[in-house]
């Protein structure tokens, strides 16, 4: 089946079965292997990517199904050599330890601040229920977060 | 002069900060070569039982390029401590996800076919599943000879005597359940032969030496014929110290000569790897009217599963820290590991140290409350303070912060305790 989609900002159209797993699409056929597996059944969040400004674990959706969709993986972020502002939070805060949640939580946290630029805490945490994080904790990674909300509201 | 910090009390960012926030940095999963296999492990379903394996009909199944066993490896152990590990099981295996098998095919779906079409015949055989059972005589022995495979001794002063003079005595057993790590990544890796011939393994792990070592003795080849890469590693904390599919990518690429990988599914990593001791741990202490400890025994056993690991440090760990941070003049401690056919059991963080704090925190708790004073004043009259003297006979010749420590966390909570009376 052809499949035509957006992927972070590019049209990408492939030949290929559309009951592949949208992870596997993105870590097999188009290299980007930021986007991680940690459970395979939508559990632990590593496999996060943004499917038209909705958080979505990649294990859990076929590629058929977003066929004509606009897809975010961590490898998007980046635009013009500048890293996002999650990124950079998460780097200033500490959040980071084995990096391997890190991907999936920047990705929910991007698509909490996409419709809701100052969220409280109770929304950071409530947007990264479905992340796990076995290493730092959450706390720097919701620190992270509500530095960027502080920011800006000093900068109102 | 003060020395000058340039570190200590700065906040520094990492130095594989920017590869992870941008998704650059590799975990072995994101390793794709040209001309790569694939492999996966058939484990055991059984806890304990006889085996015979007959891989015939899944070595002609198209795709499959060769299925491994014991026959094929040079030296059939491992182990971080004792070798009583077999890379794949020969005769017998002792606990579910035993490794018998490795097939490498050219895709991840013909593995799994492979995988169904071997033969294992399992000859079920008694099984031991609690360690107090498991030490009696006649228990089913899960290696060779007795199934108590360490005994930490720790004697000070004399604990009868000290019974004698106590005023209250607290006796009770506790119990801490087994624990995976769960660390984020489950274990994955590629081999290949590299440029120089040497047989190479991608892997996340937490001792790059000790597997080089462990697969030059398997593999039969020094260990300057082999180069571990560590590449990032998708977190551990112990769970990563043991052998996993290090040996088996090894011996895959030496035959083969082709790059092979293998990504353990998060179900097989929880069967695979090694888990927290659950110890048993039973407690006397006895303290005199004031609440001033005097004796102390404990009884402490711990489920090794199926193989030592690290059970003899681990439960060393947990003997020396059997009194807690209390000085005790009298102390008995047996701290003991015993083999069932258990998953595993071996490092995780804390090593043994993690366990006890629920057995003798409690057994304060309980003195103070019989004796009729606060929880915080009996542990104010027995802590360690520079110049204590530890269970081991160690003198604390440094810093023990202990009681500042604990004046801090009292100022903070802000209580307002009747110190002298029981809540």
């Amino acid at each position: 089946m052809i499949i035509k989609l957006m992927v972070n900002d590019k049209m990408v159209e492939r030949d290929v079965d559309p009951t592949k797993r949208l992870l596997d699409f993105l870590r097999e056929d188009l290299n980007l292997t930021g986007t991680k597996e940690g459970c395979s059944e939508g559990e632990c969040g590593a496999c996060t990517v943004i499917v038209n400004d909705k958080a979505v674990a990649s294990c859990c959706v076929l590629v058929g199904q977003v066929n004509g969709d606009n897809i975010l993986t961590i490898e998007g972020l980046e635009k013009n050599g500048e890293l996002d502002i999650i990124q950079k939070a998460f780097i200033e805060k500490g959040a980071i330890q084995c990096g391997f949640c890190t991907p999936g939580m920047i990705m929910s946290c991007k698509a909490l601040l996409m419709k809701n630029p100052k969220p409280t805490v109770d929304e950071i945490k409530r947007s990264i229920e479905g992340n796990l994080c076995r290493c730092t904790g959450y706390t720097k990674i919701i620190e992270a977060v509500q530095q960027i909300v502080e920011e800006r509201c000093n900068n109102e | 002069m003060r020395m000058s910090l340039d570190i200590v009390g700065k906040n520094m960012i990492r130095v594989d900060a920017l590869s992870k926030v941008t998704g650059k940095a590799i975990y072995p999963a994101d390793v794709y070569m040209d001309n790569m296999l694939y492999g996966k492990t058939l484990r055991s379903k059984v806890p304990h039982a006889y085996i015979t394996v007959n891989t015939k009909e899944a070595e002609n199944i198209d795709g499959v390029i060769k299925i491994f066993t014991c026959k094929d490896v040079p030296t059939n152990e491992h182990g971080v401590v004792f070798k009583d590990h077999e890379v794949f099981c020969s005769k017998k295996v002792r606990r579910i996800g035993d490794p018998i098998a490795f097939v490498v095919a050219t895709d991840i779906k013909t593995c799994d076919l492979a995988l169904e079409k071997i033969k294992v015949n399992y000859e079920e055989i008694e099984g031991v599943f609690d360690p107090i059972s498991a030490m009696k005589e006649d228990a089913p022995k899960v290696h060779e000879g007795n199934n108590i495979m360490y005994h930490y001794k720790l004697r000070k002063g004399d604990t009868e005597k000290g019974f004698e003079s106590s005023y209250v005595i607290a006796e009770n057993t506790y119990k801490t359940h087994m624990v995976d790590h769960a660390f984020l990544q489950p274990e994955s890796g590629v081999s290949y032969i590299d440029e120089e011939g040497r047989v190479t393994v991608v892997v996340a792990t937490q001792y790059p030496h000790y597997d080089r070592e462990e697969i030059a003795r398997a593999l039969n080849i020094s260990e300057d014929e082999i180069r571990i890469i560590n590449a990032s590693i998708g977190g551990a904390f112990g769970g990563r110290e043991d052998i996993s599919l290090q040996i088996h990518l090894a011996l895959a690429a030496k035959e083969i000569k082709r790059p092979i990988k293998v990504v353990y599914s998060r179900e097989e990593s929880f069967i695979s790897h090694s888990k927290r001791h659950p110890l048993i741990m039973k407690y006397k202490t006895g303290a005199d009217k004031n609440g001033k400890l005097l004796a102390m025994e404990a009884d402490i056993i711990g489920d090794t599963g199926a193989y030592a690991s690290w059970a003899t440090n681990v439960l060393r760990k947990a003997g020396v820290h059997a009194t807690g941070p209390y000085y005790i003049p009298n102390v008995k401690v047996d701290s003991i590991a015993v083999y069932t056919n258990n998953p595993f059991a071996g490092a995780m963080r804390g090593f043994g140290a993690t366990q006890p704090p629920i057995a003798y925190e409690q057994q304060m708790d309980i003195l103070a409350e019989e004796l009729g004073i606060d929880p915080i004043t009996i542990r104010m009259k027995n802590m360690f303070k520079k110049g204590s003297e530890t269970a081991t006979g160690q003198i604390l010749t440094e810093s023990v912060p202990l009681e500042e420590c604990l004046n801090k966390v009292l100022e903070d909570m802000d209580l307002n305790l009747d110190r002298k009376g029981a809540y």
